[in-house]
């Protein structure tokens, strides 16, 4: 599955990248970013958390005017004044003026890094209510973004959760360069995936799944029940070969008129089915009719 | 026998193209009578279904007109939100008005993944010249073998049907066609088309809850929903469904802080809502992100502030998905709350171990059965057991069950046996009731 999710969201994706301080996530953030960059996207990172130059590391520099990185490390909160991208930015507007001017005609993918940056300035439900928009709008592609879970509280890593089309947790593993990656993954029918998968990274940034997925996979509607065939397991014969079969449709029905009576039947009392019903003396119609207050 | 004297003798032009029959139930009720809606037995409260059969049942024959069902959503949003999808196709198929709002999903996407009623009976307003299948002579012999004098009378039953009837079945995996959608009235509320506009009165609602609650107040009043509305026309019923409120996309920080500064924002808007709702021709259903929501004091006064509560725990994702115990079912629900309306006591459901199961052409709500221990002594299940102190003690030595003590009692409902084993030092009686021999 975390291959899977490698090779590109779907657009319209949301993917939040979990980790805590146990085990860090940025590797899994650059493998993605990596994989994007393989498949020629324009992708749009806005680093708040570690510099250019540690962020570049080992990512893929064919083509650098495919990644574009605004520097809000420097200067995050705007204290001097510098031309950085800073945290107050973090607003629809804004953000579709950035990518707009520095892409071209194909939308981009947006990497945030992190989230939990932004979660400390700006109140969670106006970045809820910004995520939502940028993900309902078409200036990106999909929106990558890295939360450490640790760092905030449990509803507020859960409404951000919440928006979520893909959750990817890293937990660390037993081996030293491996880690647990619990992925949660929602499809626009509302199925609900959830996987877990054992993987490590390469110093060129390829990860490498070890183990099998252990998916625990659940449809949302039951399959159609099984029709139950009532003619097995009886003692008797119920079921028809095809001579007698056709012996059975070929029987005349008693009361079965040629086509010109039917028709000529059919025609002429058209819904004439009328009940005349005139009580007389004998008849007990009653007033108070007990069933009237029946609940059916 | 209520024969209806005045149907006879009706001319047959008058009969519109639905009816099949002349027979019309007579209506001798006070109570106003807008189809899909029906008396509740227990306190005349005029009821609506939610389009779940199973949990009609559970809320005591329907949601009463006027009140709310709180639905706390299980972790993934996924059965509640196929629970308001049935309130509003109920809604369709009754011919209701409704009302969505919604700050995540365009009100229109939700509209459009309404479920599919499964059409035995319910009138599909298609403009019928003639109440004929239009269809050749010949196909229509070759049609029916047996029932031929049948085959031109109209397959769709009259519109009474859907007024006798009380609560639908869905197919989950088709959507409702849009001929059917359409035909029902739907107002939207679609919180990012309404610019919120900083409010001057320092009142404890936020303003995406104001500009709800204004909305609804509007359409309530302009469509005469009140009850106080003097429009001799026929009332109909405002089906209002609101998705995820307290959600952080309301601008509400409930779900979001430990201790929310908008600590009152949605109780002040559920209060408000009551309110409104009491005095109109209008049911709520509110589904409320619970799982996000850390502070349960709060949780626990959005629950009395609705009518009825019920919470929906799915299993999925936890440790309880595979437990055998559960493999037969989806989640638990829970019913937090039923209402007391116009009474003293309420009518609270007998079972506490609800699970519920979404099927494809029903929503099923069960109690789970916990399910009886295989080594249970056959005697224990064949009969009923009274465990009964006063018997001589019994010898424990011996290896053969012996019957040692048997006195019974004649009474005029039943005669008891008194049957002491002796190998177990347990004493049974077995009381058998019927007829005195």
């Amino acid at each position: 599955m975390l291959s899977e999710l490698l090779q590109g969201t779907d657009t319209g994706g949301f993917l939040v990248i979990q980790d805590s301080s146990s085990c860090t996530g940025r590797h899994l953030l650059k493998s993605f970013i990596n994989a994007a960059l393989n498949r020629e996207e324009n992708i749009h990172v806005l680093g708040f958390e570690v510099s250019e130059e540690e962020l570049g590391e080992g990512l893929n520099t064919s083509a650098p005017q495919r990644l574009h990185f605004h520097n809000a490390y420097s200067d995050p909160l705007g204290w001097t004044d510098h031309l950085t991208f800073t945290v107050h930015q973090f607003c629809l507007d804004e953000l579709t003026h950035l990518v707009k001017q520095t892409s071209q005609s194909k939308p981009a993918t947006l990497v945030i890094d992190s989230l939990s940056w932004i979660l400390r300035h700006q109140s969670p439900p106006a970045v809820c209510k910004t995520l939502q928009q940028l993900k309902r709008g078409g200036a990106v592609r999909a929106i990558i973004g890295l939360l450490h879970a640790d760092m905030h509280q449990k509803g507020t890593v859960g409404s951000v959760c919440h928006l979520a089309t893909s959750v990817i947790t890293v937990a660390p593993g037993m081996k030293g360069d491996e880690a647990v990656a619990k992925i949660t993954k929602r499809s626009k029918s509302g199925k609900v995936m959830q996987y877990e998968e054992i993987f490590s990274i390469k110093d060129d940034l390829t990860v490498i799944v070890q183990s099998k997925p252990s998916h625990l996979e659940h449809k949302q509607t039951d399959p159609e029940e099984q029709q139950m065939d009532p003619t097995a397991h009886l003692t008797f014969n119920l079921r028809l070969s095809d001579t007698e079969r056709k012996a059975k449709e070929k029987l005349a029905l008693p009361f079965v008129f040629s086509k010109e009576k039917k028709t000529a039947l059919l025609h002429s009392g058209q819904g004439s089915g009328r009940i005349l019903y005139e009580p007389d003396a004998n008849d007990d119609y009653d007033q108070e009719d007990p069933d009237d207050d029946l609940d059916v | 026998m209520a024969a209806p004297v005045d149907s006879v003798g009706k001319p047959s032009a008058e009969r519109s193209p639905f009816n099949s029959t002349s027979f019309q139930k007579k209506t001798r009720s006070k109570l106003i009578s807008i189809p899909g809606t029906r008396p509740s037995v227990q306190n005349g409260q005029l009821l609506v279904s939610t389009g779940v059969t199973s949990l009609d049942y559970l809320l005591g024959g329907g949601l009463a007109v006027g009140t709310v069902l709180l639905i706390e959503e299980d972790r993934y949003d996924s059965y509640s939100r196929m629970i308001l999808k049935y309130f509003l196709a109920e809604g369709v198929v009754c011919r209701h008005e409704l009302f969505v709002a919604a700050a995540q999903d365009n009100p229109d996407d939700i509209l459009q993944e309404l479920p599919a009623p499964i059409l035995d009976d319910v009138a599909i307003h298609k403009p019928v010249d003639q109440p004929r299948l239009s269809c050749e002579p010949q196909d229509s012999l070759d049609a029916m073998k047996i029932a031929w004098r049948y085959q031109n009378l109209p397959k769709v039953q009259s519109a009474l049907a859907s007024t006798s009837r009380f609560g639908h079945y869905y197919d989950v995996s088709k959507t409702m066609e849009p001929e059917i959608r359409q035909a029902a009235k739907c107002h939207r509320f679609y919180l990012p088309e309404h610019p919120t506009q900083s409010s001057t009165t320092h009142s404890p609602m936020i303003e995406s809850y104001s500009a709800l609650l204004k909305s609804l107040q509007e359409v309530i009043h302009r469509e005469g929903f009140d009850i106080a509305a003097s429009m001799p026309k026929s009332r109909n019923i405002l089906r209002v469904g609101l998705h995820s409120l307290g959600s952080a996309l309301w601008g509400d920080d409930l779900s979001c802080h430990d201790n929310p500064r908008h600590s009152h924002a949605l109780t002040t808007f559920l209060y408000g809502l009551r309110a409104l709702l009491r005095s109109s021709l209008a049911v709520a259903v509110v589904t409320v992100p619970s799982h996000l929501i850390q502070d349960r004091a709060l949780m626990g006064s959005i629950t009395r502030l609705c009518d009825n509560a019920i919470a929906l725990e799915s299993f999925k994702g936890s440790e309880r998905e595979t437990n055998p115990l559960y493999k037969d079912y989806h989640g638990l629900l829970h019913v937090h709350q039923v209402p007391h309306l116009n009474c003293l006591a309420s009518q609270l459901p007998d079972h506490k171990d609800l699970a519920f199961k979404l099927k494809r052409k029903q929503f099923t709500i069960e109690v789970c059965r916990q399910g009886y221990s295989v080594q249970s002594n056959c005697l224990s299940r064949k009969l009923s057991i009274h465990p009964f102190h006063n018997v001589t003690d019994c010898n424990p030595s011996s290896e053969k069950p012996v019957c040692t003590f048997v006195c019974y009692w004649v009474t005029k409902s039943k005669v008891k046996l008194l049957i002491v084993l002796c190998w177990c030092q347990s004493y049974y009686s077995v009381t058998f009731r019927g007829n005195r021999v």
